[in-house]
């Protein structure tokens, strides 16, 4: 047991893989704009992160469940529940906006709730739990309405997703989308940085069993982590509602483009490692991706293929690296 | 040297990330010979046999059998060159039967179709030949951890081998089956098997070993026939320096006040659990595997709770259903599998100490903060000489040595009043060894207690004010300061309330 | 021994072979079936047509279930299998366009994929030691993604002569149950009588022992993965053949991944491996067919359903995976 000499540590430092990600977008978008020039003007990089909101939110939401170890799979559910009870609850009455919004964050409140519990008290794998949620909350949504969209959304409503200001000082128009995104991603960092909590997470991300010998609350950090996803799909929710309107799949696949927007970004499958800007330029980068696919004339259908192959990828990836410093 | 040995290993070297494991071990085991291996925990032992094994592969070195240089890179090819390893934790399916369990990997089957009258009846004689009364039909989690250890043997006989390597065969053997197990040995001997038998029980050792080897750091100290090697020749060299200076000097002073008392407590694996730790004190518990010692630490830290009894810190009756609760009356808990159970290895040296603090600070408190912030446990990591390049760099590319101080790090963070702390030492190199032992005493010193649950005997005899002795459950007895391991182990065994006899004859 | 050690396992292990288990489960399945066709007063259901359609109802996921029965032995998970039977039936429809003639070929080819996506399930899980979750997730996720946006709109159908496998049969039990059986049998067979089966169970049981034992582990970790992607394209022909056309989304739409794991568990196969078998898992399987019938008897609205069965789901794998002790994730 003579001890070697320490060497350097061999993995990047967290700073380094923010890079990483950022890297990523920066690229990606570089080569959206050799193919269309345009996307460079402000009014358009406006509108590409308007129309990211809802992923870049998403992710942000997901990123708390994967630091703790976990996967959330049925915000893309419960996004699509906010999309339909919104329209429902409101039927075209403004009036009734803010007190729906308010009901709507209580069932995503219920939803992520269940979810932590079912998890952190049940012990069911997250990825089967929260499988369970979503067929379960798809069915509720479905259910309710009947199978169709039905209601309708008020203008007020819909502003969260369309409104934009045109005229904005320095960068020519400003989406109402894109400040509920920055005040979400504000939000989402603080709860990382400015609480003791982000590091509890990652600590139970880690290593469970240690941190709950420590001390740590395991079960409420495991719990908070699915409420915040499941705030971060309503919030979704709220947005494509004001994007494409009332649909019965609006939320469809969103919460795999989230985990595979967190891993590109540098999260680590399973926990332990990552931060609020690997969901961020993440998840830049995937919606990045996709508009160059689309602009490429790819099918979209092909994103599924994509996501699976970066979690396979990302995955095997660390499994090489970790066996390579043993 | 005219005779070729069955097993030839030379300059066996092994590195794990941060720890040179064996370093250019020769040793080699003749056709009818007992060759014990002696060494403390970490010595190597195990990395030697895993290599043996075919387990690990090694970074250099040669293994020759009868003469033959083989390369074994897979425990089949171990197996199939007539090496047979009992290996110390339990390899068992709990939910199969005892046969199916004996004939893993080398089930009877003709055309692929399993045998299973033939291989119940060879299982049945084998089990005999071990001394068990077993039904090979049962399921192996009804049977107790002594029940399970014979099965293994058994499980070891069954290859016919012409080298059998027994590593700690009898940590969970009562007495009794420790000497059928014994006079087994011998009779495979005569049946010219050549046996490597790895053992820290020097009487066991003495009883059965036809020459002894010393590993001591990963390095071979020597090799000498047994009569040429008294016990406490064997000690000195497995240890490497006088035991006198290794451990603190202990205070002059008596204990204080009572820190912490359990009165009657008992759960599905403990009984009748009465003792209390006083300021300054520290407590060593031993016993064997299966005595319950390390169920008494988690009982204490709320990780498998006490059903019955009273506990009581600082005289308040206290009630410890989970880790977060003990945290929270001062108790804190270093476990003896550190890599499971204590640290967060992706995580920075810095954020594995504070996370105690962290866990049991307001959900707002700034993590920036007074106590909390990085400078704060800088200092406190620099004062236990936590060697790092970085704080911010991962636990994981640490030593053992330096892991666990860190942990130590998190606990004196916390200012927690009584630490449990389990196997102290194991996989720690000496000299980090010594200077846990200092803070070990120093934390006592500062009037606070210490609950030590320990097998590594010359360590609790060194480290400890008393010793709790448990066995089955229940603690056996308890032992001043000064006991001799002769004394702690008869009370290991339960054999101190029946008449005393001389152990292992 | 002394007569007073301690620290036993519960008493509950005492009745070891799962098959207890299994007909504790398949006869409270069939009993709750018998009741609520009495209660409703479909008495029609309990007449041996009616019978037949209840084993009718647990043919797809019966398959599905049988191979995820192997891939959790060996301690192990497959999410993959809905869109490989998805694939499968796509590919059937495909090949065929209704000609008799192709039915042999198709059948080869939908099993060769099988046994590719098998292989590299496997693999990624067994050699390069990637979370199954994950990796079967993700290639669940690419074949779902190919299809998709290759076969949105899929011209083609199975020969008519194929579909004799959903609606032919012979002494009025269809060929479909009676393939059902014959598959269950053969697996419970492997697992119980063979020298593999005995080595399944080695590897779920006890990794590192089975390791060391001189089992090649990795080797049966990749024949489950295997197994369990042929049974899932057995499950998948099936469909084609009772749909007469695949769609991309027939398995996903079935739920068989997440169902198939809900049916072993409930049967008594730990998630963890090494424990259970083809038994209960059967006896799962009817347990679910015979709610399915039972809510089509009672008329509830087909989301309601899937709230129920989302439901079901996470209690059903929640009653096995609580009594372990530990964190999941």
């Amino acid at each position: 047991m003579t001890p070697i000499p320490q060497v350097a540590p061999l993995r990047p430092s967290p700073k380094l893989a923010l890079n990483a990600g950022l890297v990523i977008f920066v690229v990606l978008y570089a080569a959206i704009a050799v193919v269309q020039p345009n996307y460079l003007e402000p009014g358009l990089f406006m509108n590409f992160l308007r129309r990211a909101a809802p992923l870049l939110i998403l992710a942000c939401g997901q990123l708390y469940v994967i630091l703790t170890g976990g996967f959330d799979l049925s915000v893309g559910a419960v996004a699509t529940l906010a999309v339909l009870a919104a329209s429902i609850l409101i039927n075209g009455d403004p009036d009734a906006t803010w007190a729906v919004l308010g009901t709507l964050y209580l069932m995503g409140i219920a939803v992520g709730l269940v979810n932590g519990l079912v998890v952190a008290f049940l012990k069911v794998p997250s990825i089967i739990a929260t499988l369970g949620t979503m067929l379960l909350v798809n069915g509720l949504a479905l259910a309710w309405s009947g199978g169709a969209a039905r209601g309708d959304l008020p203008e007020n409503f819909r502003n969260f997703g369309r409104l934009v200001w045109r005229d904005v000082w320095l960068i020519g128009s400003l989406p109402l989308a894109v400040v509920v995104l920055c005040g979400f991603v504000a939000i989402a960092w603080w709860g990382l940085n400015g609480t003791v909590y982000g590091k509890r997470a990652l600590a139970v991300g880690d290593n469970p069993r240690a941190a709950e010998l420590a001390g740590t609350p395991v079960a409420a950090t495991r719990i908070i982590a699915f409420v915040v996803s499941s705030i971060s799909a309503v919030t979704t929710g709220i947005l494509l509602g004001g994007f494409s309107g009332v649909s019965v799949n609006a939320g469809e696949g969103l919460e795999l483009q989230a985990i595979a927007a967190c891993v590109v970004g540098g999260a680590q499958l399973l926990g332990g490692r990552g931060s609020i800007w690997s969901a961020v330029f993440g998840a830049l980068s995937l919606f990045a991706l996709f508009t160059l696919l689309n602009l490429m004339g790819l099918p979209q259908a092909l994103r599924d293929s994509i996501q699976g192959a970066i979690l396979i990828v990302a995955v095997g990836a660390t499994m090489w690296r970790n066996r390579r410093r043993i | 040297m005219t005779i070729i040995p069955a097993l030839h290993m030379a300059g066996i070297s092994k590195t794990f990330p941060g720890v040179r494991a064996l370093d250019c071990v020769d040793f080699d085991c003749r056709t009818g010979e007992v060759h014990a291996i002696c060494g403390e925990n970490g010595a190597g032992k195990s990395t030697l046999m895993k290599i043996l094994g075919g387990s690990y592969r090694p970074d250099a070195g040669e293994i020759r059998l009868n003469g033959r240089l083989v390369h074994l890179t897979h425990p089949r090819q171990a197996a199939d060159a007539g090496i047979s390893i009992i290996h110390q934790e339990l390899s068992l399916l709990p939910y199969r039967t005892v046969a199916e369990n004996i004939f893993m990997g080398r089930e009877l089957a003709r055309f692929g179709l399993l045998d299973r009258r033939q291989m119940n009846k060879r299982a049945a004689e084998l089990l005999r030949r071990v001394g068990a009364d077993i039904d090979p039909e049962g399921q192996v989690s009804t049977l107790s951890i002594a029940m399970q250890q014979l099965v293994e043997i058994a499980k070891a006989l069954l290859l016919d081998a012409g080298i059998l390597v027994m590593d700690e065969p009898t940590a969970a053997l009562d007495e009794r089956d420790a000497q059928n197990l014994l006079s087994l040995i011998r009779g495979l001997r005569e049946e010219g098997v050549a046996i490597v038998y790895i053992s820290h029980r020097m009487p066991e050792v003495m009883a059965v070993a036809d020459r002894v080897t010393v590993l001591k750091d990963g390095q071979k100290i020597w090799t000498r026939a047994r009569h040429a090697a008294p016990v406490p020749e064997i000690i000195r060299a497995m240890v490497g320096r006088d035991l006198k200076d290794f451990y603190p000097k202990r205070p002059s002073s008596g204990p204080g006040k009572v820190l912490l008392s359990v009165e009657g407590g008992a759960n599905a694996a403990l009984r009748d659990i009465s003792f209390d730790v006083r300021a300054g004190e520290i407590v060593g518990v031993a016993g064997l595997e299966d005595s319950g010692k390390a169920h008494l630490a988690q009982a204490l830290v709320g990780d498998e709770p006490l059903s019955a009894g009273v506990m009581r810190v600082n005289g308040k009756p206290v009630s410890i259903r989970s880790p977060r609760q003990a945290t929270a009356a001062g108790i804190g808990y270093l476990p003896g599998d550190r890599k499971r159970d204590a640290l967060a290895l992706r995580q920075s040296v810095r954020d594995n100490a504070l996370l105690t603090l962290r866990s049991m600070a307001g959900f707002f408190a700034r993590p920036q903060r007074a106590a909390l912030s990085p400078a704060a446990i800088d200092s406190e990591l620099r004062d236990m000489d936590v060697r790092a390049a970085d704080f911010g760099q991962e636990i994981g590319t640490l030593s053992g040595g330096n892991q666990q101080k860190a942990i130590i790090v998190r606990w004196l963070a916390q200012a927690s009043d009584v630490l449990v702390f389990v196997e102290p030492t194991r996989g720690i190199d000496i000299a980090a060894k010594a200077a846990i032992y200092q803070t070990m005493r120093a934390f006592a010193d500062a009037g606070r207690g210490i609950v030590v649950v320990s097998s590594d005997m010359p360590e609790l005899i060194g480290i400890a004010d008393r010793i709790l002795v448990m066995h089955q459950g229940r603690i056996a007895g308890e032992l001043p300061r000064g006991a001799s391991e002769e004394e702690v182990m008869r009370l290991s065994l339960g054999i101190a309330q029946q008449e005393p006899r001389e152990a292992f004859a | 021994m002394s007569s007073n050690a301690i620290s036993m396992e519960p008493a509950s292990f005492n009745h070891r072979k799962g098959l207890p288990i299994a007909a504790v489960l398949a006869i409270l399945s069939a009993g709750f079936f018998v009741v609520i066709a009495l209660a409703t007063g479909e008495s029609a259901q309990l007449s041996l047509q009616g019978i037949v359609g209840l084993l009718q109802r647990m043919v797809a996921l019966g398959l599905v279930a049988i191979g995820q029965t192997f891939v959790i032995l060996v301690g192990s998970i497959d999410l993959s299998v809905a869109a490989l039977i998805s694939a499968v039936a796509v590919l059937a429809s495909l090949l065929m366009q209704g000609d008799p003639a192709m039915i042999l070929p198709a059948i080869i080819a939908c099993l060769g994929l099988c046994l590719a996506v098998g292989l590299v399930n496997g693999a990624l899980v067994a050699y390069g030691g990637i979370n199954p979750l994950i990796a079967t997730l993700g290639t669940g996720l690419i074949i779902q993604g190919v299809l998709a946006a290759s076969f949105a709109d899929l011209q083609g159908a199975v020969a008519r002569q194929f579909q004799v496998l959903a609606y032919g049969g012979m002494l009025g039990i269809p060929y479909s149950v009676l393939l059902l059986a014959l598959l269950a049998l053969a697996a419970a067979f492997i697992l119980n009588k063979t020298l593999f089966g005995a080595r399944i169970y080695a590897v779920g049981g006890n990794p590192d022992g089975a390791r060391l034992a001189g089992i090649h582990t990795e080797r049966l970790v990749l024949a489950a993965h295997v197994i369990a992607s042929l049974f899932a394209g057995a499950a998948g022909l099936y469909l084609a053949a009772r749909l007469q056309s695949g769609t991309p989304w027939i398995g996903r739409d079935g739920i068989y991944d997440l169902e198939s794991i809900a049916v072993t568990v409930i049967g008594g196969t730990i998630l963890a491996g090494g424990k259970g078998g083809v038994a209960g898992t059967l006896a799962g399987v009817l347990l679910f067919a015979s709610l399915d019938a039972s809510f089509n008897m009672l008329g509830i609205d087909a989301f309601l359903k899937q709230v129920l069965r989302g439901g079901i789901v996470i209690a059903a794998v929640a009653i096995h995976a609580v009594r372990y002790k530990g964190h999941v994730a």
